[in-house]
């Protein structure tokens, strides 16, 4: 089939408009964020790095900090469980058969509820009075055990970490099960003959053989932790105090209720940055690593 | 003709229609009025349905295109506006808070005097000064009010205080005490009711604190950064008082919103909340009777009592394409019996003189209209309206930090730094111009 000028048009019109309007709005924000914006309406006075540097000094500096390690928890806590329980899941699912049919679906649905929907809940599961965990520990006799949760500054981020992994499970499970049925059925055959069991063959069949699966997750699990914003909105607020405020929510108080438009800006690139020096050596990383 | 010249043609058919059809319901529009505001919650919705229904009463040709942005006080409906204001694409009219909220709209010059609407209505004589005074920048009005809410209510369980022989507390000195009886004869019961996860509640309880510790003078002083933070006696005094009700509160505030423990407070598992009068409707609706479950007074009554004033008002923005709809609807908020039965509905009360205190149907309001009409009204911080809205945010952080760990020195320091970093004394400057 020959391509004409209307298909040019018809296809990579859109395209063009989504790069245009992507990247001039990048553009847009770095110019904003050198920019003295304070305020409702627009303020053009070049500023220099000056935001940047409010960001590290003097007032603003322990609130960017406590932002930007809650982040750094997120990557560091949130990623790995969610990963290697979907992978867990995903195996699981192989195993049992037909009855995946039913499960899949089932562990998908996290996936297709909102942020609040899912903030929402687990704020009322966390609940230190009334919560399904406090209960729990108490009707099993650990009461001692029960806690603030979301009320505490310091288990704070960790408990919306804990909403988050529920959420995105079904996720990594889905790109990890497709990643599962990609291996050639002749080598778990080949491996059963030989002896394995379900264990042998996760260690030695599964998890090598999903590297490409993993790449994949693992970059976009990191891009939900620089991005995550609604959780924290609905869960905790931010709060106790600042304790669990992360970059993008410390970026929308400051410039939307704020009106620090230019500072909203600076920490908008910051966590830019953040995403392109996590992710770039990442990949850059894995893919070396994969077979070609 | 290839199926593929077939499927384009279609598409281009289609798209072109689609951008014709909408081009032509543009054209047709008739006189409109396009409205934004945040009242979409249960019985704020049907308090503005009572203003729709008196403005098409009056102004039968006009269509209302009603744009609702959930959110309280206006958080997301603000965030909507800055984009459609910067685009230069306003609505005929939108809500805003009176005073420093008001003062951003203005500073941005994307809204205009409402000085005729003003005149003609005879609002000078028609709102307490006050009212005036907070939509006043410049020597300009820029808003038109009609209605308060009061923040500096005390709720208390009756039964409770019936059964330990209190009597409401009227200063700070007086809450500390019941809160300390409370906890020693009922252990079981929480005596402070408060929630701060969406972290304003924390500033409602403060608020209450400084005006017994410093009055209404240094209050207003104080929001409006004309205060010395590092020396000043009563702030330091406000804030140890702060800090002695902390043991007093509900243990686990930062997990529960307001309206999650007004219910507990009215069915005795809490003993006292302070909040605004909007905690009435919520409690009413959920069934709690007013005199027998639960009451509320001004607090504190001394050194004086005030109502500490909450405002909403309505703007005329610059370049609505409506402006004589913008006119008319500004007008029918003016009008008694709108604000009047408004005012029912919503659970705040009417501003104008003429609205009796005998409308609302019950005893909170009737008294916080004849509060309004006899007491000082002393504008709030809450939600921005006498503190700037960059402040507010920053001050909601520093209590409820403040309630995890309360130390004096340490807040005193960070509202001093929080004052510089949001301008307060420069943005405060508007209310103390004559």
């Amino acid at each position: 089939m020959t391509y004409t000028r209307t298909h040019v048009i018809l296809f990579l019109g859109p395209l063009l408009l989504i790069v245009v309007l992507m990247y001039g709005m990048m553009a847009w924000t770095a110019a904003v964020a050198m920019d003295d914006w304070v305020g409702m309406a627009p303020v053009w006075k070049f500023a220099g790095w000056n935001n940047f540097h409010a960001l590290l000094t003097g007032t603003l500096r322990q609130r960017f900090l406590t932002s930007l390690r809650n982040n750094l928890t997120w990557l560091g806590v949130f990623i790995v469980p969610t990963a290697s329980l979907g992978l867990l899941l995903a195996y699981g699912l192989d195993l049992v058969g037909r009855a995946e049919r039913v499960l899949r679906p089932l562990f998908l649905y996290p996936m297709a509820l909102s942020f609040v929907v899912t903030g929402t809940v687990w704020a009322w599961m966390y609940d230190p009075d009334a919560g399904v965990f406090n209960d729990i520990l108490r009707s099993i006799g650990l009461g001692r055990w029960a806690q603030p949760w979301i009320a505490d500054p310091t288990l704070g981020t960790f408990c919306l970490i804990g909403a988050a992994v529920w959420q995105y499970t079904g996720f990594t499970m889905t790109l990890y099960l497709a990643a599962i049925r990609d291996i050639p059925r002749e080598i778990f055959e080949a491996a059963r003959v030989d002896g394995a069991t379900d264990v042998n063959l996760f260690r030695y069949v599964v998890v090598p053989n999903v590297g490409h699966a993993t790449m994949i997750v693992v970059a976009m699990l990191i891009l939900v932790t620089l991005k995550v914003f609604d959780l924290v909105w609905v869960m905790t607020f931010g709060g106790p105090g600042n304790s669990t405020e992360v970059l993008s929510f410390f970026m929308f108080v400051a410039t939307f209720r704020q009106q620090f438009v230019g500072i909203g800006a600076a920490i908008s690139v910051v966590i830019m940055v953040l995403a392109i020096a996590v992710v770039v050596p990442y990949a850059w990383w894995s893919t070396r690593r994969l077979p070609t | 003709m290839t199926r593929h010249q077939i499927v384009i043609r279609w598409l281009a058919i289609a798209l072109a229609t689609t951008l014709g059809a909408t081009t032509a319901l543009y054209a047709a529009e008739q006189q409109q009025l396009v409205v934004y505001h945040w009242w979409t919650a249960g019985g704020e919705r049907q308090a503005m349905q009572v203003i729709f229904d008196a403005f098409t009463k009056k102004n039968s040709t006009t269509k209302i295109v009603d744009n609702p942005v959930a959110g309280g006080g206006g958080i997301t409906l603000k965030t909507v506006l800055l984009g459609l204001l910067a685009a230069k694409i306003p609505p005929d009219t939108f809500q805003s808070l009176s005073g420093a909220e008001l003062k951003q709209y203005v500073d941005g010059n994307y809204v205009a005097p409402v000085d005729d609407v003003w005149t003609a209505q005879n609002l000078n004589a028609n709102y307490p000064a006050v009212i005036g005074k907070m939509t006043t920048f410049s020597g300009k009005h820029y808003g038109i009010p009609m209605n308060a809410h009061r923040a500096n209510w005390l709720f208390y369980n009756t039964k409770l205080f019936k059964d330990l022989k209190l009597a409401p507390p009227t200063t700070a000195d007086e809450l500390i005490a019941a809160a300390k009886r409370i906890k020693a004869e009922k252990p079981g019961v929480a005596p402070i009711a408060i929630g701060t996860r969406e972290k304003w509640p924390a500033v409602f309880l403060f608020d209450v604190v400084l005006l017994s510790t410093g009055g209404p003078d240094v209050y207003e002083k104080f929001y409006t950064g004309q205060l010395d933070v590092a020396t000043s006696p009563e702030l330091r005094t406000a804030l140890e008082k702060y800090k002695d009700l902390v043991p007093y509160l509900y243990e686990f505030h930062g997990a529960k919103t307001w309206s999650d423990i007004a219910g507990p407070m009215a069915e005795g598992k809490m003993g006292m909340m302070v909040i605004g009068d909007f905690a009435a409707g919520l409690l009413v609706q959920a069934g709690f009777k007013e005199g027998v479950d639960w009451d509320a007074v001004g607090f504190p009554q001394k050194p004086q009592e005030v109502f500490l004033m909450i405002v909403d008002t309505f703007v005329r923005p610059v370049g609505a394409k409506h402006p004589e709809a913008t006119t008319a609807w500004l007008t029918n908020l003016t009008d008694p019996q709108v604000q009047g039965t408004f005012n029912i509905v919503k659970g705040s009360i009417a501003i104008h003189k003429a609205v009796p205190d005998s409308t609302y149907p019950d005893k909170l309001h009737r008294t916080a209209s004849a509060t309004f009409k006899s007491k000082r009204i002393v504008p709030s911080s809450i939600h921005g309206v006498l503190a700037p809205p960059a402040f507010l945010s920053d001050w909601q952080d520093i209590l409820t930090r403040f309630l995890y760990s309360p130390d004096v020195k340490r807040a005193l320091t960070e509202i001093s730094d929080a004052m510089t970093l949001d301008k307060v004394t420069e943005s405060g400057n508007w209310y103390w111009a004559k």
